[in-house]
C-alpha cells in the first residue's frame, strides 16, 4: 500500500514516462489473465509441475556409478540465483574456462575481449585456451548436417577439456569451470545434457567416443553440474561492476533482446530475478542495466527472435534482413526511441547490427546502435572504445550513443589509428600472458616443478 | 497401419493427383517417415497435438514462409507421409530454429527439434531440396568440420556480404593488423575465429567419423567431402608427426 506522499518507483519496464494504471484488482487480475494467456513467462509456468529438473537425475546416475560430476566449489565461489520455477542456479565467480564463440570471436571480437577486460578489472581469474572447439550447433541447427550424438560428443569433449585444463598449469583438474559465451551454445549443452540424462543408449555411444579420445574420467562420462552462460556471470557480478563504474549511463535508453536459445531452450534453467522488471522478464542484461542506470525501455516486439536463423543468415539474407528491421529495429527505434539495442547472443547481435545498412535501399534507416551487455558495460566502466570494445567492426552507428555517454569517440579513433602502427611494429597489448593459452600439442611448455624452480632451472 | 497410411498405401504415390505415373514410391515414402520415428529424439519431441496454432503464432517463419509449426506436427502426429515427405522439399528449410514454438506449446512439442529431425533425414536420403539449401553453406561446413570453427574473419567479406555495407571494419587497416589489435592473444587469427590446437581438430574429426556426420556430408556434397578428407589426412599427418617427435624426445631423456 503507498503511503501518501512517498513517491511509487515506475515500473522500469516501460521507461520512467511509465504512470500506474490505478486498476482494480478484478480488473488487474483480468489483465493478468491476459498476459498470462498471451506472452511472458507466466505461460511458461503452467508447466511446472511436468517438469523435471535434470540434475535430479544427474545425481542419481552419479551415485549409481555411471557419470562423474563436475561440481561448482568453493574455487569457483559461486553465488546462487533463482530460476524460473524458483529452483536455484549456482553461479560461479572466479577460476573460469572460457568457451569462446565462433560468431563473437570471427565477427564481434570485442565481445569476448569485454568479458575478460571485465574480469581483469575485478580480479577475477581465468582461462582462454586454443583447445577447444566450436560447440558446432550453429552448423547444425542450419543444415541438419550433425546429430545428437556429434553434438553430446563436441559438448563433453570440451567440458572434459576444461575440467582438465588447470593440470597444465600444474594446479588440480576441476578448478576451471566453463563459462559459455554463445547463447546458441548455452541452449544446445542444455538440450545435449537433458538428452544423456534420459538416454542411456546416447550415454553410452557419447561414452565409446568419448574413451576413444581418452576424455572419461575414470571410465565415466563427466558432466557439469551447472551449465553457465556468460550474460549469468554478469548478472551476480552486476553490484561489483557498478562499483567500479565511471560513466554516467543514465540518460540512455536502453532496449534488450533476449536470445531465443538463452531463455526459450530449457527455459526452466533460466535465471527471473524479482528485482528485475518483477521477475517476468529473463533477468539477465536487463538487471545488469538497470544495476548500471540506464533508462531499459520495453517494446511490444521483445518477445520476437531476431531473424538470425541460423541457414538464413548465409543463404536467405532476405528474411533475416526484413525480420531484423521490420519486428525489431523499427519498432524499438519509433516505438521505444531507444538510443541502443543491448543483446546476449552472438548471433542476434550479428544479425540486428549487420542488417541496418541495406535498409537504405528501401527507405528504412533506423540507425540504432547494437551491441551486447558486456561490451556495454565496459564502457561504462571506461574500457577505451576501439581499444578494448572494438566498436569499430560494428555496422550500426555508435558514435552517437557514445556522445551521449561524453566519449569522444573521434579522439579514441585517432588514439587507436595510432596504437595499429604500434601493433604493426610488434608491440602487441593483451589481456593475459599468450603462453598460457597453450595447454597441450604443439607450443605447449610445461609448468616447471617446485624443484626446478627452486634448483634455478 | 493407420488410416493415413493404408489411404496412401491405396493411391501409392504422392503429387499430381490425375497423374499415373508414380512420383514418390509407397516404400520410399514409409521409409522416410520410419527413419524420423525412430530417431533417438522423436519422443522427447512430439507428445500429441490440439491444434491450437500457438507455435505458429509466435513463428517468426510464419510472418514470411508458407511455413506453420502446427502443419508440421500434425503432419507427423497424424502419419501423413505424403504430407511429410511434401514438408521435406521445401518447408522443413524455412524454420529459423528459434524455438519460440517449443517455449509455448502447451503439450511441450518442439516442433523446430521434429524440423531438425526431419533435414537430419533429408539428408540421409539425399534430397535434393537438402542439396540445393546447403549449397551456399558449403564454406561454413569446410570451414567447421576441417578446423572446429564455423566461422572466421576472412569469410566476412564484402563480396560475401554486400547487403551488410561497404566496410567490414570502420577502422581502414589490413584485417591482419586489426585482428592483432585485439587484445586477446588467441583471436589474432584470420583462417579460424580463434586459434584453434591442432590436437584439437583431429579428436573433433575424430568425433565426425564416429557419428556418422561425413557420411552425411558425403550424400549431400561429394566435392565438399573430398576435400575435406584431404585437409584432414594432412593434419593428422601432422599431428602424428609431432606425437612421434615427442616420444623420440622422451626416449633421449
Amino acid at each position: 500500500m503507498e503511503k501518501p506522499g512517498e513517491k511509487k518507483p515506475a515500473y522500469s519496464g516501460f521507461g520512467e514516462e511509465w504512470r500506474p494504471s490505478n486498476l482494480t484488482p478484478a480488473e488487474a487480475q483480468r489483465a493478468t489473465d491476459w498476459v498470462e494467456a498471451k506472452i511472458d513467462k507466466r505461460s511458461m509456468l503452467t508447466k511446472k509441475d511436468r517438469v523435471e529438473d535434470t540434475r535430479d537425475a544427474m545425481w542419481q546416475l552419479e551415485k549409481e556409478g555411471e557419470i562423474v560430476v563436475h561440481r561448482l566449489d568453493e574455487r569457483h565461489e559461486p553465488v546462487v540465483a533463482r530460476t524460473l520455477y524458483g529452483w536455484e542456479k549456482k553461479i560461479p565467480t572466479t577460476n573460469l574456462w572460457h568457451h569462446k564463440s565462433c560468431g563473437q570471436c570471427g565477427n564481434i571480437p570485442g565481445y569476448p575481449s569485454s568479458v575478460m577486460w571485465l574480469m581483469n578489472e575485478l580480479d577475477v581469474r581465468y582461462l582462454d585456451e586454443t583447445d577447444q572447439t566450436s560447440c558446432t550447433a550453429w552448423n547444425y541447427h542450419g543444415s541438419g548436417i550433425g546429430n545428437v550424438v556429434s553434438l553430446a560428443a563436441v559438448f563433453l569433449r570440451n567440458f572434459h577439456q576444461a575440467y582438465m585444463s588447470a593440470k597444465s598449469q600444474g594446479l588440480d583438474v576441476g578448478t576451471y569451470y566453463p563459462l559459455v559465451h554463445c547463447g546458441t551454445s548455452f541452449g544446445n549443452y542444455k538440450e545435449m545434457r537433458i538428452f544423456l540424462m534420459h538416454s542411456a543408449e546416447l550415454r553410452a555411444e557419447v561414452k565409446k567416443i568419448l574413451g576413444k579420445l581418452g576424455r572419461l574420467v575414470d571410465g565415466k562420462l563427466l558432466i557439469p553440474e551447472e551449465i553457465v552462460h556468460y550474460s549469468e556471470w554478469l548478472h551476480v557480478m552486476r553490484d561489483r561492476i557498478r562499483e567500479r563504474q565511471t560513466i554516467d549511463v543514465s540518460g540512455i535508453r536502453a532496449t534488450v533482446h533476449p536470445a531465443c536459445h538463452v531463455y526459450k531452450m530449457v527455459p526452466e534453467d533460466v535465471i527471473y530475478d524479482e528485482t528485475v522488471l518483477d521477475g517476468n522478464r529473463v533477468a539477465v542484461s536487463t538487471g545488469l542495466l538497470q544495476t548500471l542506470g540506464a533508462n531499459v525501455v520495453d517494446y511490444s516486439t521483445w518477445y520476437d527472435c531476431c531473424g538470425f536463423g541460423f541457414r538464413h543468415i548465409i543463404g536467405e539474407r532476405e528474411f533475416t534482413r526484413s525480420y531484423a528491421i521490420d519486428r525489431k529495429i523499427k519498432v524499438a527505434v519509433e516505438e521505444a526511441k531507444a538510443d541502443v539495442m543491448i543483446g546476449h547472443d552472438t548471433g542476434c547481435i550479428t544479425t540486428l547490427d549487420k542488417n541496418q545498412w541495406i535498409g537504405k535501399a528501401v527507405d528504412k534507416v533506423y540507425a540504432l546502435p547494437i551491441m551486447a551487455d558486456c561490451q556495454f558495460a565496459a564502457l561504462a566502466l571506461g574500457a577505451h572504445p576501439y581499444k578494448l570494445a572494438q566498436l569499430h567492426w560494428h555496422a550500426s552507428p555508435f558514435e552517437g550513443l557514445l556522445e551521449k555517454l561524453g566519449i569522444d569517440w573521434q579522439k579514441a579513433k585517432a588514439e587507436f589509428e595510432t596504437y595499429l602502427e604500434e601493433v604493426k611494429a610488434g608491440r602487441i597489448e593483451t589481456l593475459y600472458d599468450p603462453k598460457r593459452a597453450i595447454t597441450s600439442g604443439p607450443g605447449y611448455v610445461k609448468p616447471k616443478t617446485p624443484a626446478q624452480v627452486g634448483a634455478g632451472e | 497401419m493407420s488410416a493415413t497410411t493404408a489411404a496412401t498405401a491405396e493411391r501409392g504415390t504422392i503429387g499430381d493427383p490425375v497423374s499415373a505415373t508414380p512420383v514418390v514410391p509407397q516404400a520410399k515414402l514409409e521409409a522416410v517417415f520410419d527413419d524420423i520415428r525412430s530417431h533417438i529424439l522423436y519422443d522427447h519431441e512430439l507428445h500429441g497435438c490440439l491444434n491450437c496454432g500457438i507455435c505458429t503464432a509466435t513463428c517468426p517463419s510464419a510472418h514470411y514462409y508458407d511455413y506453420s509449426p502446427r502443419e508440421i506436427v500434425q503432419l507427423l502426429w497424424t502419419e501423413n507421409l505424403e504430407g511429410i515427405y511434401d514438408a521435406m522439399q521445401e518447408k522443413i528449410w524455412s524454420c529459423a530454429q528459434c524455438y519460440t514454438c517449443a517455449a509455448r506449446c502447451p503439450f511441450e512439442n518442439s516442433p523446430g527439434g521434429l524440423v531438425m529431425i526431419m533435414r537430419e533425414v533429408a539428408i540421409k536420403h539425399g534430397m535434393q531440396s537438402a542439396k540445393d539449401v546447403l549449397r551456399p553453406f558449403s564454406r561454413v561446413l569446410l570451414k567447421v568440420i576441417s578446423t572446429g570453427n564455423q566461422l572466421a574473419p576472412n569469410m566476412i567479406t564484402r563480396e560475401a556480404f554486400p547487403d551488410w555495407g561497404p566496410n567490414v571494419s570502420k577502422i581502414d587497416a589490413p584485417l591482419n593488423v586489426l585482428r592483432k589489435a585485439i587484445p586477446v592473444p588467441t583471436m589474432h587469427t584470420m583462417d579460424t575465429a580463434w586459434e584453434v590446437n591442432l590436437k584439437t581438430s583431429v579428436e573433433l574429426y575424430t568425433i565426425w567419423e564416429a557419428t556418422g556426420v561425413l557420411d552425411q556430408l558425403e550424400t549431400v556434397d561429394e566435392n565438399l567431402f573430398d576435400v575435406v578428407s584431404d585437409v584432414m589426412d594432412e593434419k593428422r599427418d601432422e599431428y602424428q608427426e609431432w606425437l612421434d617427435e615427442q616420444e623420440e624426445e622422451g626416449d633421449a631423456d
